[in-house]
């Protein structure tokens, strides 16, 4: 008690006002900006492989992103997507639940009870893990999620095993927003958002998560398989210092969640410059009116490799004078890489041979 | 006409060992005479027998053609030869212009009147340093300018500088040899030792090469390149071994796990905001100008300096938040910090090398009833001497009887028996010889080859760039650019550390 009254005061411990550096691996560049587009769409995500295409989400369309055909429409916004290797489609619906596209079209939902708020799917055999985000709100409620719960160590997520013909299974819960599942090996990768970190589970034995990348400098989203290294992981929005202070401020989160609209909310955003009503970015950086690309910004375009130590070995940036933020997914499919920026309504291609090791 | 001062078959030993032998050397009137050679190669030795510090063995020492000795540094200064060592002899509870005065007080003194007469002086030499501030408070760079005012105030007809440019800026270093042609224009007679070469060769009209202690060459200036002067300090060809990469060749170790990630600290106006990682198996190189708050950092980081107070920042080492308040813990923990100024940081200076290797090896024990066992203080001597090449009789010879080259060794390995994960270098081979810097470098690598985070704060362009497998620049006290050794190119950095 009394240390943490200290700890406020002098700005240590949980009240250390700290953003860790991009550099390393990790070091900015250009490469989501310079990059392809290979589809134009609002606000893309989810990208997928189904029978070989490449399919994205964009509002309440699942769409290829060879022809950008609709492929399958639902009745509200898509918030998660699985493919299975046999066919099926698993989607998350907000506000509602997950339903599972057998490959001969029925459409068997599953308990809303056991899968509202679902951020990530991933079919593990004939198991079906599901990533609910929060206990409280839908999965488009992110940011109300993390502006109540502030920097607090334990939050309302879990993750959820469903067998196809069994019981579901609690895997790990109290987690802080997960919001990517990869399996990897006998593993799951899981990525918690609000906690900047990786975890690993084991889906038959304990339930206890295992930290595998701590301290990310920004919210980490969907991953998917890499072809050399593990995986890639998408990174939705950077933190910053202001952002971290205002969430070590419960007085004044509360104020600002109940009196100002979300957009305007001093909180972690999928785009920016749409309105001179949100908080100013980048401060003073802001020269001539020119931003400076390191001007510490509520958006930000990111995407991560991780080596087979889940250490990152490369990363794809869009930065702060750049406009490809808000990158909640990605997928290598023949030789490429797609990138789907939700807040600059584009989906990306990189050419993975291109993509060399910083 | 003979030379101003000319020296004769000159040879000094000590304990019947001679540092220097034989040696034949002239200045000449209004000349700038360079002298280089790798540390332990007799340079001080010879210039401070010319200051009178030291007593001649043999030979013979002319001025003005006619015999003279000099018993004490006195009578050499009233012979009008003043030297301005490479060690401070500065009293650092005087202020700047007691210091520059002191010896030279009259009867009674205006602490005003000497004041504004230090101000005059040190404004006729472009040292921006001030009069009134206590010398114990001014920076290495500063002290240097009061040593140089000092000398020059005593109106010498010799001065001798070693290594006067150790610890100057480029823009100091700049105004020093504009300061020493324009002592020469006046008739005054230079020797400077210099460790850069670049510096010896384009300011220097005649260069004196001392090898053991041996006369190895005199030629014009004009005569030699870098090359031929290395060939002669170390009787083969050094500058590929020591600075021969260029941007793009070099081949970059594989980044290893984070060791170290220092978040948004700060302290005063020397630290500001700053973040970087530090990864294993990996030299980071970490270059900036002076005051650019890159010895502060790694101090803080180390634990000999503490961060502001109020949200100073946080330091994590594997992970984990530390904040040091003495460098003992820090030690414990695996980070090493090797000074930038070994001697009055590095060593305990009349204590011997295995006393100052187990003083080191304490630090991690700990305790405060330990038993020295002289028999273990040797072998871990004998060890280390033999594993990084200190050359030295044996361990208990005294650090201060030690060359240059070697007494950085000896800080090296001081750091070394703490088994470090982090290992910081703050200028790793200023002061150090050629031969000593290829050593040293060669060690730095084989510590990241063997897995060790290693951080190099360097002024020197080329060393960074010949060591580092990444190189972080700093100015105004953060972190403003990051370069991998491949696509980093002198130009680029230098423009990151000004603009």
């Amino acid at each position: 008690m009394l240390r943490g009254v200290i700890d406020r005061f002098v700005g240590r411990g949980d009240a250390a006002i700290t953003v860790p550096p991009m550099d390393g691996a990790l070091r900015p560049n250009q490469r989501l900006e310079e990059a392809h587009v290979v589809m134009e769409a609002r606000a893309p995500d989810n990208l997928i492989l189904h029978h070989g295409d490449v399919l994205f989400s964009s509002g309440r369309d699942l769409r290829k992103l060879e022809t950008g055909a609709v492929v399958r429409s639902f009745d509200r916004p898509i918030a998660c997507v699985a493919a299975a290797a046999d066919g099926r489609l698993a989607v998350g619906l907000t506000g509602a639940e997950v339903v599972v596209i057998e490959t001969d079209g029925t459409v068997a939902p599953l308990p809303a009870t056991q899968t509202s708020c679902a951020t990530a799917l991933a079919f593990l055999g004939d198991s079906l893990i599901i990533c609910r985000g929060s206990a409280r709100y839908a999965a488009d409620q992110w940011k109300r999620d993390l502006m109540e719960s502030g920097i607090a160590r334990q939050g309302s997520g879990s993750v959820v095993l469903f067998p196809r013909d069994g019981v579901p299974r609690l895997m790990a819960d109290q987690l802080r927003w997960p919001f990517g599942v990869l399996p990897v090996g006998d593993r799951i990768v899981i990525s918690e958002s609000w906690a900047h970190r990786l975890v690993l589970l084991d889906p038959h034995g304990s339930v206890r998560p295992e930290p595998v990348l701590l301290d990310l400098p920004g919210y980490p989203a969907r991953l998917a398989p890499a072809s050399e290294g593990t995986a890639w992981l998408s990174v939705f929005a950077p933190r910053s210092q202001l952002i971290e202070f205002v969430l070590r401020e419960d007085g004044y989160r509360r104020r600002m969640v109940s009196e100002i609209d979300p957009d305007y909310w001093i909180a972690p955003a999928l785009a920016n410059g749409r309105s001179f009503l949100e908080p100013i970015q980048g401060g003073a950086l802001k020269q001539m009116g020119v931003l400076k690309p390191w001007a510490p910004s509520r958006s930000y375009g990111l995407v991560i490799k991780l080596n087979d130590d889940f250490e990152p070995t490369l990363s794809l940036h869009s930065r702060a004078d750049g406009s490809r933020h808000g990158t909640a997914s990605v997928l290598e499919h023949s030789e490429t890489l797609f990138v789907a920026s939700k807040g600059g309504n584009v989906v990306l291609g990189l050419p993975v041979e291109e993509l060399v090791e910083q | 006409m003979s030379p101003l001062l000319e020296m004769r078959t000159i040879t000094k030993e000590y304990r019947g060992v001679a540092a220097v032998k034989d040696v034949s050397f002239a200045l000449e009137n209004g000349e700038i005479h360079a002298l280089v050679g790798e540390n332990g190669a007799g340079k001080s030795t010879l210039t401070k027998i010319i200051a009178g510090a030291v007593a001649l063995t043999s030979g013979t020492m002319l001025l003005d053609g006619k015999p003279i000795t000099f018993a004490v540094p006195k009578d050499a200064l009233s012979a009008g030869i003043a030297m301005v060592y490479q060690e401070n002899s500065l009293v650092p509870a005087l202020t700047v212009a007691q210091n520059i005065f002191l010896g030279k007080e009259r009867f009674f003194n205006r602490m005003r009147g000497i004041n504004i007469a230090a101000q005059q002086f040190l404004q006729s030499l472009n040292f921006g340093v001030d009069p009134t501030a206590s010398v114990g408070s001014l920076g290495a760079a500063q002290r240097q300018m009061v040593e140089i005012a000092r000398a020059v105030r005593q109106r010498a007809r010799i001065i001798i500088f070693d290594e006067p440019t150790a610890s100057l800026t480029p823009e100091e270093k700049f105004h020093f040899f504009g300061l020493m042609k324009r002592l020469k224009q006046n008739g005054v007679s230079i020797i400077f030792i210099s460790h850069a070469l670049e510096e010896a060769l384009q300011n220097a009209d005649r260069i004196t090469v001392l090898r053991d202690g041996q006369h190895v060459l005199t030629d014009l200036a004009a005569n030699l390149d870098r090359s031929a002067v290395i060939r002669a300090m170390v009787g083969r060809n050094l500058s590929g071994e020591i600075y021969g990469v260029h941007a793009g060749s070099k081949s970059v170790r594989k980044r290893g796990r984070k060791v170290l990630s220092v978040q948004n600290l700060s302290m005063g106006s020397m630290v500001r905001n700053t973040s970087f990682s530090v990864f294993a198996g990996q030299v980071t190189g970490m270059f900036g100008l002076i005051g650019s708050g890159r010895t502060e950092t790694a101090k803080i980081i180390a634990g000999v300096l503490k961060r502001d107070m109020l949200h100073g920042g946080e330091v994590k080492l594997d992970g984990r938040p530390v904040r040091y308040r003495v460098p003992q813990p820090a030690v414990r923990d695996g980070i090493v910090y090797v000074t930038e100024d070994r001697k009055l940081e590095g060593f305990f200076e009349t204590m011997s090398i295995g006393g100052n290797l187990n003083v080191s090896a304490m630090a991690t024990r700990g305790g405060i009833f330990t038993l020295v066992n002289l028999a273990d203080v040797r072998r871990l001597a004998k060890k280390w001497i033999e594993a990084i090449k200190i050359r030295a009789i044996n361990g208990d010879a005294r650090v201060i009887e030690l060359s240059g080259g070697n007494q950085q060794k000896v800080v090296i390995a001081k750091s070394l028996v703490q088994t470090p994960k982090l290992i910081i270098f703050d200028e790793p081979t200023r002061g150090v010889d050629v031969g000593a810097i290829a050593e040293i470098h060669q060690f730095i690598n084989q510590l990241a080859d063997e897995g060790l985070a290693v951080v190099v704060i360097s002024s020197y362009l080329p060393e960074i760039m010949n060591l580092s497998d990444r190189i972080l620049v700093t100015r105004q006290g953060r972190v403003v650019e990051e370069f991998t050794a491949r696509e980093a190119t002198e130009e680029r950095i230098m423009y990151a550390a000004v603009h």
